[in-house]
């Protein structure tokens, strides 16, 4: 038994048993479970304040699960920290950096925290730099940088110590769409290099559609896990989106003859299956009344969407 | 490993004493003004009475004061990393997080010296350190108190969330440490009340060793305690202080602040 659990930790970078934190009485998580294959993209996906930075805290040591545990690069978070610690890297929600130092000595403190030698962290640190760009910054005090280069120097900032395990708690929050890209394209780089397991925490949902597996949470529980694609392609074909002033008739007139329908604010989600032949029709039928009307493929917003469901669930 | 750790730690703390400049101009302001204004005012006083120099007496007590300010300030930086995120970085790095706890302290130590250092050269220059200068005395002094002003202010650093309440802690701890402490007057002659308090606070006992080291002055003006009494109180409250700071910090998570507002916005 010991033995399993041990060849077990060889291959499995993250595992949690029944974790779960409460703070007072408010439940922060509730009995989670995992089981991350070393080098896997994992996601963890939900709402703001759905539990995903409390889990994310749990598995690198820096709170205490109220009941259940965790092991992390085969070393358990609650008896052996400094070790877990010593394997992972984490990119916080809010930055970690110091606006007082430069780009450069900021890397320089993390590697020494790590316990880098001072030529290891030069390599490392120019290295990084010129990964993300930010060579010609390295002197340049964290104030004086955008709020994208920053981000993109946190980035750096996790993983100049090579963690076997990278936790992104909302890596990019509060990025436009060009750094988004340019710190995915980074990360991508890093995980074929060095084979990395990334454990990825957002509700920016197209993000995590490059994840080998993800999980949905909501109110610290989990509510669905799957295979991205997969969990798309059982949503159906399609998805008919109407906006309209009164979605709630709407979405009874039309629920038999489109398919199940999910009534988000003022819009109504159809899921279909099959080529949606009707289109041209429906689109002549509604027109007048309505705001939107959109046909489309499905993503994991729909899937977040239609989570709670119980045809979709069954 | 950790040793790295502990050396960028402090590394960082006195690159940032010398980047705040005016922290760093407000450290050698401080002790001049206390010296030049108050010591002479009192001077021309003490003089018709036939007291020895208040202005030499104070030599020891502004030393002290320059480095209580500048170990509290360096101590006080931990909370301003908790408030930045640096902490962050810290706590998540490979050693027991008692080990933050010591390499900021051992940063306030060395940044508290660096300026204690700066005013000796001031006060040689304007020549209020001749005479009986005992080196031995003078070394332990400044860093007995170095240690005495950083282990109180990470002790107080630990419990303390927000620099919100910095002046606060001016009002409640600095001041007081200093007022009443043998800085500014020798004990002996202290009311009874007052006398307790200063006996009672650790900083006394460093200050008392400046004096061992620096003091022009003999008999009134002299030191109130033993060498041995000052060096043993001096290490004992260092040691206990930082323990008890590390006890609170590792229980304590650096994420507190962050997790409560995370509970609040569930509750709401």
């Amino acid at each position: 038994m010991m033995r399993d659990a041990v060849a077990l930790s060889a291959a499995t970078a993250i595992s949690a048993q029944g974790l779960t934190k409460r703070f007072g009485d408010v439940r922060a998580v509730e009995r989670l479970d995992l089981e991350i294959p070393a080098g896997e993209f994992f996601g963890l996906l939900g709402p703001n304040g759905s539990g995903k930075s409390t889990t994310v805290h749990m598995l690198a040591t820096l709170i205490r699960p109220t009941a259940g545990g965790a092991q992390v690069a085969g070393c358990d978070v609650l008896t052996r920290g400094s070790e877990v610690r010593r394997a992972i890297g984490v990119v916080f929600q809010e930055s970690a950096l110091d606006r007082s130092l430069t780009a450069w000595e900021n890397l320089r403190f993390a590697g020494a925290l790590h316990g880098l030698s001072a030529r290891e962290t030069r390599v490392r640190a120019d290295e990084l730099l010129a990964l993300t760009g930010l060579t010609e910054k390295r002197n340049t005090p964290l104030a004086a940088l955008s709020g994208g280069m920053r981000r993109a120097l946190d980035i750096a900032r996790g993983v100049i110590h090579r963690p076997r395990v990278l936790f992104l708690d909302e890596p990019s929050t509060g990025l436009d769409l060009m750094n988004r890209r340019r710190i995915w394209r980074f990360i991508d780089g890093l995980r074929r290099e060095t084979g990395m397991t990334v454990f990825l925490t957002t509700h920016y949902l197209e993000e995590a559609a490059g994840c080998d597996r993800v999980a949905f949470i909501k109110a610290g529980a989990i509510v669905r896990r799957g295979v991205p694609p997969q969990l798309v392609a059982a949503l159906g074909d399609y998805i008919v989106e109407i906006e309209a002033p009164d979605t709630q008739a709407l979405a009874q007139r039309f629920a038999g003859r489109l398919g199940p329908c999910i009534v988000d604010h003022d819009c109504a989600f159809f899921r279909v299956r099959g080529e949606p032949a009707e289109f041209a029709k429906l689109q002549a039928e509604l027109a007048p009344q309505v705001a939107t009307l959109q046909v489309r493929r499905p993503n994991l917003n729909d899937v977040f969407l239609w989570v709670n469901e119980p045809e979709f669930r069954s | 490993m950790t040793a790295r750790a502990v050396y960028a730690v402090i590394e960082r703390e006195i690159i940032r004493l010398f980047r705040q400049r005016g922290r760093l101009l407000s450290a050698m302001v401080r002790p001049l003004i206390w010296l030049f204004v108050i010591g002479a005012g009192f001077d021309a006083v003490l003089q018709h009475s036939g007291a020895p120099s208040y202005q030499y007496f104070l030599v020891p007590g502004i030393l002290g004061m320059t480095m209580l300010f500048g170990a509290m300030l360096a101590a006080l930086s931990m909370v301003y990393d908790k408030e930045s995120g640096v902490m962050r970085m810290l706590v998540v790095a490979p050693f027991e997080h008692y080990w933050i706890v010591i390499a900021k302290l051992l940063g306030a130590v060395l940044a508290a010296v660096i300026q204690a250092i700066l005013v000796m050269v001031l006060l040689a220059i304007l020549g209020f350190l001749r005479g009986a200068l005992a080196p031995a005395a003078l070394v332990a002094g400044i860093l007995g108190t170095a240690f005495v002003c950083a282990s109180l202010g990470m002790l107080v650093a630990a419990w303390t969330k927000t620099l919100d309440n910095f002046a606060v802690m001016m009002n409640f701890v600095i001041f007081p440490v200093f007022f009443l402490s043998g800085s500014l007057y020798p004990i002996e002659h202290l009311p009874p009340a007052l006398r307790v308090v200063a006996m009672l606070n650790p900083y006394t006992y460093g200050v008392d060793l400046l004096k061992h080291g620096a003091s022009a002055g003999g008999g009134l003006f002299g030191p109130d305690f033993a060498i041995t009494t000052d060096l043993g109180v001096v290490i004992g409250f260092t040691i206990a202080a930082t323990l008890v700071a590390c006890v609170r910090f590792s229980r304590d998570t650096a994420y507190e602040p962050l997790i409560r507002f995370l509970a609040k916005n569930r509750n709401e």
